[in-house]
Parts: structure tokens; sequence; C-alpha cells
């Protein structure tokens, strides 16, 4: 079992796709996967560490172990404005993955460790591509590293906190407009810091009621590696191997859910998270050499997103249960200010999923998202470039847990 | 039994789900234009002239071929035939006082000037070009490949286009009429059997009196067709339209705004020593007492710092030739043939007034301004009167200059070099610049005839090369 953890996580490849709003993601349990990605209101067991700390000492077990990943196929389709000319990304498989431990201590406490990847994006345009001098591909990720504590008052109501730890970096190619290969690579790594608090409520026997708030992680990269290719008659005023620095901000979240178990076989839930998207107001780059000629401050203006959840849950049986559920995100992206560096739109989502409990202490998590980004017109008016864009992503999902 | 039935849901999903996004919204359409077979009659910019030369890439990548291959997306033949000169360096041809004298196009290299200073700068391609290989590239007929689509010519003017055996005297012309010594430039555009026509004419009309410095005469807008501007237009946009069922005529742009006119600084004298500036102003007292004399306004003054260059103006109209000279006013331009080793080292603008031909004076700008407005209210009344496409070039030159414009990411002013609009002659365009006279062309066709001709990324097409 161990071997086999290390082996997957170091065989991930760790980068994700846009396939919501703005670069998050929110495939932090592949039960919650399946059920419109709703987890505030539920106890959840381990996985709560990410979707409300609060709920953890509410763990049914002593000790829980869940692990699991995603598969992100993602496409963006792009067409020019006013010309025939179309554009599809490239985009490698996103991977996010997570994997929580967690145990409980006497009847109020539970401990835990979560490491987990809410945001990320990767983006793979032909580096060729009409917008070239925009983006030509990306990739950004982040892990989010989160040890956790949970204590309930009584039976009916619960606190949690985690304090994160955030591994990112950022890599980025873009065209130069000068003749010839001209371009730059942009590299860098971040860490930072950042809490998720929550609370869970329970109100009456079959209710539940959760809320939970991530903060904003501010990813600064400082000494990135910048690499020009230039042509030589340049050289001697642009250096080729260059440092900058830059900040992207990782939204804070707020979720608040309900759930009900409508009967002993049906659950419902819930749930509606405040992105807090209108941190990203410009993203600046700095260069340690030639600033003056390449500092460059580029207007994103991103605005709060809300996005509605809803799940639903049948148990056939102890050892098995289905689930669906649905979300409509919108882009937090205004239509003037899009890029196609991060091309999110409103998006309509549905989730399927059941989980296969072979024994008391191990289960099985399937789940599978479609997402289907709305076709519209967008515009980086800075750059003056635009068009339609539409999107839509598959994600299949697989988690496992062991618990006793 | 209900895993099985999952499964096949999630693999139905999968096979039903996994075809990409693909979008297709636009149609190209003609609307009620006939883009089947498209004739380019102009100039130097229709011709595809760039870095100061006439050069195969560069007419490749000008605006009329851009439109053609953008046509055939909405009922054009996919025939556009250009008089292909033989090489990459082109051939330009330029009177001297010696004689004719060739040139190869202007590409970024080093030179050093006259103080040893060498710098990045637009030099000649080929620095001594074999003067017979150039002559024969240039006058060896290409006939026999027509007809051509493309029969912009550079240096033409309005009048040039009726005029019988003009292709004996402009050998960009010559290279292509099937009889130069009789053949009339517009006759060529009837071998096409064009259904579609561009017109962009008028600026060499300006264009010689500006680039020459005031030498050259501003066409006439009375005269017969062949001297005048208006009767001359009218006869063209007459002959095409017999030949055509529909077009886009464009009209001048604001030339003065060009990297041409705008690179070379009014006062790029700088002076830095004391002795210098008393020695100067010591040596144009004489003329300053000659001009208070006079009862004139002007007078000779230096400073420390930058300070306009001494001109000779013989608008002036002081019966003592030597006297007809003045410091520029800053909004006078200079332009950018001045050979800037004589300002170095030479004391041009100093001790030597500049000659006229590298000025353009108030007075100068003036007329050109007038020409301009007067030459482009005809062209609109033109346009309306035939039915034509209009394209306004004169406000997006405006616009480039005063705002800038970027478009698919590339920003574009009239700096020169920089500004990816202007070739390194700082008056035709770069391939980027094309591009973006190009999609001007088609928004004016698709407004004007309800055509949805696709427009073309810019960010295809190159800037100024640098080595």
């Amino acid at each position: 079992m161990r071997k086999f953890t290390l082996l997957l996580l170091s065989s991930v490849f760790i980068s994700m796709t846009v396939f919501a709003g703005g670069y998050q993601v929110r495939l932090q349990g592949n039960k919650q996967n399946g059920f419109g990605l709703v987890g505030t209101p539920l106890s959840a067991g381990a996985s709560s560490m990410f979707y409300n700390p609060g709920a953890l000492s509410f763990m049914k077990n002593k000790f829980e172990i869940e692990l699991g990943a995603s598969a992100i196929l993602s496409n963006v389709a792009f067409q020019k404005n006013g010309s025939n000319y179309q554009a599809q990304t490239d985009n490698p498989l996103g991977t996010p993955f997570y994997f929580y431990v967690a145990g409980k201590i006497g009847k109020m406490f539970a401990l835990g460790l979560a490491v987990y990847t809410p945001y990320g994006s990767t983006t793979k345009w032909d580096s060729n591509w009409a917008g070239k001098y925009l983006i030509q591909d990306i990739s950004l990720s982040a892990i989010f590293i989160q040890p956790t504590i949970s204590f309930n008052f009584n039976d009916k109501f619960g606190i949690g906190a985690g304090f994160i730890y955030t591994i990112g970096s950022v890599e980025l190619n873009k065209a130069i407009n000068y003749s010839g290969d001209a371009g730059v690579n942009l590299n860098g790594s971040a860490n930072s810091f950042g809490y998720n608090i929550g609370i869970f409520f329970k109100p009456a026997e079959r209710w539940n009621i959760g809320l939970d708030y991530r903060s904003k992680v501010n990813m600064s990269v400082e000494g990135g590696d910048a690499t020009f290719v230039l042509p030589s008659s340049l050289q001697g005023t642009l250096p080729t191997n260059n440092k900058f620095s830059a900040e992207l901000p990782l939204p804070a979240n707020l979720d608040l859910g309900v759930a009900v178990q409508a009967t002993d076989k049906l659950l419902i839930a819930i749930e509606f998270d405040w992105v807090f998207w209108s941190t990203y107001d410009t993203l600046s780059f700095k260069f340690e050499q030639a600033g003056e000629l390449l500092d460059s401050d580029n207007p994103r203006k991103y605005r709060d997103t809300f996005i509605p959840r809803i799940g639903i849950q049948y148990a056939f049986s102890e050892k098995f249960e289905i689930r669906g559920g649905a979300y409509y995100d919108t882009s937090p992206a205004s239509d003037n200010y899009f890029t196609p560096e991060t091309v999110t739109l409103n998006t309509f989502a549905y989730t399927l999923g059941f989980s296969w409990n072979p024994s008391k202490h191990f289960s099985l998590d399937f789940s599978f998202l479609q997402t289907f980004g709305l076709k519209s017109d967008k515009t980086y008016k800075p750059d003056n470039f635009g068009g339609t864009y539409q999107t839509s992503a598959l994600v299949p999902g697989l988690g496992l847990s062991y618990k006793f | 039994m209900k895993t099985k039935y999952f499964l096949y849901v999630v693999t139905v999903l999968f096979l039903v789900s996994s075809c990409k996004p693909e979008i297709n919204d636009f149609t190209p359409e003609s609307g009620s234009a006939d883009l089947t077979s498209y004739v380019a009659v102009g100039n130097s910019l229709t011709a595809g002239y760039a870095d100061a030369s006439l050069y195969a890439s560069g007419q490749k990548s000008g605006f009329a071929s851009i439109l053609a291959q953008q046509f055939a997306y909405a009922g054009g033949n996919g025939t556009f035939k250009i008089p292909m000169m033989p090489t990459e360096d082109g051939v330009s041809p330029r009177v001297t006082p010696t004689g004719l004298y060739f040139t190869t196009k202007l590409v970024i290299g080093y030179s050093t000037d006259c103080l040893g200073n060498t710098s990045l700068a637009p030099v000649p391609a080929d620095p001594n070009p074999d003067q017979a290989k150039l002559a024969q590239e240039l006058t060896t007929s290409v006939a026999a490949e027509g007809p051509f689509n493309n029969i912009g010519v550079p240096g033409v003017k309005v009048g040039h286009l009726l005029a019988p055996g003009l292709g004996t005297l402009n050998p960009y012309y010559g290279r292509f009429a099937e009889n130069p010594q009789t053949d009339a430039l517009i006759g060529e555009a009837a071998k096409v059997n064009p259904t579609f026509f561009t017109l962009w004419i008028g600026n060499n009309d300006v264009l010689g009196y500006a680039t020459s410095g005031g030498l050259e005469a501003i066409t006439p807008m009375e005269g017969p067709a062949g001297v005048g501007f208006a009767a001359s237009y009218t006869a063209v946009v007459q002959q095409l339209t017999s030949m055509a069922s529909s077009g886009a005529i464009a009209n001048i742009p604001a030339i003065t705004s060009a990297a041409f006119f705008t690179t070379v600084p009014y006062n790029p004298i700088v002076l830095s020593e004391q002795a210098m500036v008393d020695a100067l102003n010591a040596a144009y007292a004489p003329y300053n007492g000659a001009m208070a004399q006079l009862k004139l306004p002007y007078r000779i003054k230096w400073k420390l710092g930058a300070n306009p260059m001494v001109i000779a103006d013989a608008d002036m109209g002081i019966p003592v030739p030597q006297l007809n000279i003045r410091q520029i006013e800053k909004g006078e331009l200079v332009l950018l043939t001045i050979p800037q080793d004589s300002i170095k080292c030479a004391f041009w603008g100093t001790q030597k007034p500049i000659p006229n031909q590298y000025i353009l004076t108030s007075k100068e700008i003036k007329k050109i301004e007038n020409a301009t407005d007067v030459f482009n209210k005809f062209i609109k009344d033109k346009a309306v009167e035939y039915d034509l496409a209009l394209v306004d070039f004169n406000s997006l030159m405006v616009t480039i200059a005063t705002k800038g414009l970027v478009f698919d990411g590339i920003p574009f002013s009239s700096a020169f070099i920089t500004g990816n609009l202007f070739s390194l002659d700082g008056i035709h365009l770069t391939p980027q610049g094309n591009a973006v006279v190009a999609n001007y062309f088609i928004d004016a066709i698709n407004a004007k005839y309800n055509a949805n001709v696709p427009k073309v990324n810019i960010s295809d097409y190159a800037p100024v090369v640098l080595p």
C-alpha cells in the first residue's frame, strides 16, 4: 500500500488544466467530485480537511487515509474576430491529486495532514498561433500542504483550522515581435502561506450546515529565470538571461453548504461558493535587468464569482452508492480583459460518481465530470486580440480510501 | 449489475463528448461584390515596394497579395499574378547628378559614422551593387508572364495611369508592359477581366512634393485628364468601373505623419560648450543685424543644449540669396534622407544651412495638407458617385501617429523601425503594416458590399527584420 502510494505520487506530473473558473481546480475528493463538487456540508472523513476542516472531527473512523487523482482532458477552441482563423489548444493531461491522512484523538479532536492541488492551469497553444505575442503556453501549479486540527464541542457543532504551506511554480512562453523566433521563457517558483478554517453544524438529526473559508495565497515569484531568444543585434540592450519577479494571487474562497439526509438512502446537498477573484487585478512582471524596457503591468481585472452547486446521492446498500451533481461556474474574467492564457468561460458541468466499499476498511470512489464552457466572444483589449472561445473538459477520477 | 450499467453510461458519455469543441461561426461571403478576378491598381504601396526597393518577398507580402489571398475564401479565383522582381535585394533607380544609380533594398546593419561611432542603422543590402546587373534586372521584360493582377507601379501619379508610353519613362512599368512605347498602365487592368479592383493612387501627387522637400510640384487639381488631378482621377475610376462591377478606393494618408518626416528632430544641434555658443552667435551677428535693418523678424540664436538647425528657405524672398536662411521652427520637418554625417562632421545646420530638399517648411506642410484634403474630398465624392468602398487611410495614419494602435498584441506607431508600421525607407510599409492595411480594405469592403471577407492575422507577418 505505502509503496503504491509513493509510486503514484511521484509519477504524477503536477499540472492541471483550466476547466472551471479562473485557474482554480476543485477536484479534491472523488466522492465530492461526483457530487457536484459539493463538500462543505458533508462529514466526509479525511477529505473534509480541504472542504471543511470543521467537519473533520465528525469522522466516523479512528484513522483514515484517502488518496486519489483526476485526469483532466480539456480542450479550448478559438475563432478570431472577423476571421475564419481557428485554433485549438493541445493541452497536456491535467492530473490534480490529493492525499489525506487523519486520525481521531478521543471523541472531540481530530488531527490530520492534507496534500492537495486546488489551483493550476496548463494551456498550450500552437507556438505559431495568432495570439503568440500574448501567450504560447503556460502552466502553473500549486501543491498545498495543510496540517489540520478539528474540534467538536458536542455532536452538533465542530470547528477546524488548517495551516497551509504552498509550493508553487509557473512557466510560460510567449513570442516577442522581433523577426525570427524571438521569444521569452519565464520559469519561476514560489512558496507561500495561507489557512483554511471551517465550521460544521448539525442543527437537526438529518441536517448538516457547513461554512468554510480558505484564505488567499499570494504566490510571489522572486528571481525566476527569464530566458530570451533575441536577434543578436539586440543582445547588447536586452540580456538573454535575466531574472524576473511576479505575483499571482490564488484567491480566497467562502463556501456555504446545506445537506439533508432526506431518507436513509437519499442525501441531497446544495452549496454556494464565493470566490474572491477580484484580487487578481493586474499581473505585473518586473525584471532585474533592463527593467525600463521589459517591466509590464498587464490588467486582468477579475471579478468575484459565485458558484451554485447541487449534489444527490443514493445508497443502494452499505457497499454501493451512486451520486450525481451539477454546478454553474461563472467566468471571473470580463469580456474586454480576457486573455488566452486563462480561458475561463461561464461553465456548466454535470458530475457522476459511485463508491464501492468491498469491506469495512476499504473503498473505491469513481467520479466523472463533464464541463461545457459556454461559447462566447471575448477580447483582450490592451492587445486588441479577441474572438470566440469555447471550452470543454472530461474529467474521470479515481480515489481510494482506507480506514479503521 | 449496477456497476456495469454505470460503466456503460460513463463509456457512452466519454465517446459522445470526446470530440473536441470546434467553432465555425464565420462564413466567408462576397456579398454584393464579385471578387472572382481582382486587379490592384496604384503606386509603390500597391506594388509592394518596401525598404526603398521593389524586391520579391516585399511584393509577395504587399497588401494586394494579402487581399487576393483573403478574397480566395470568398469567391476569388485564387489567381493573383505579380510582375515579380528576380531577387530578394531588388532594384531601385536613383537619379543622381552623374546619372542613374541603382541601389538594392535597405537592411538593418552596422554603420560607422564620421565620428567613428558604429551603430545599427539602415544600410544597403549590397553596398557596392553591380550596376549592370541591377540595370538588367530592372529592365528585363516579364511581359510574357502576364497578364498581371497587380499592376501597381512605384512612382506613379494619377495622371500617369492614363499616359501612353509610360513604360519608357518608368522602368517598373516598362518591364511588364507588352508595348512600353504605346501602352497605358490603366489598359493592363482590362487584361485580367477584373470583377473587382482596388485603386490607391494620389499619394505621389503630393508625396513627390513632400519627399523632394518641396522641389517637385504638387499635381494641380484642374487640367485635362493626364494633367489635372480631378479629370485624371475621374477618367481612371470611369475606366475601372467599366471593367469591374465592384471595387474599393483608398484615400491619401496624412503623409507628413510618416517616419520619413518625423524621425530626424528639428533641433539635433547639441552645444555643450559656451565657447562654441559664443562663436556661433558672433558669426551670426551680421545676419541678425541685417534682418533688423530689413525689419524682418528672423534671428539666429544659439544656446547651450539642443538648437534648431539653420536651413535654406527660398520662400523668405530676400533679394540677397545668402540671407534666405533661418533657424527651423518646431513643427517643421526634416526628411529621413538628410545626410546625418554632414550634420555631425560637415557643420550642416550650424555653419552651412541645410538645403531645402531635406526640409519641409510650415508653408510647404500647409500646401501638402491642403492638397491632401482637396484630393481626399474628391476621392470621397468619387466613391459615392461610383458606389465604391472607400478606405480612409488618412484618418488611420493620424490615429497611428497620435495614439498608436495595437493588433494581435503588436503595437503600431509611426516611429521609425520600432513602430512596426514603416519599413526602412520610413514611408513604405513592413509586411505587418501591409497586413494592417489589408484588414482596413477588408473592413471597408465588408461594410460596403455586405460581404464577409475574412481578415488576416497580423501576427503571421514580419516586422522590420533585425540581424
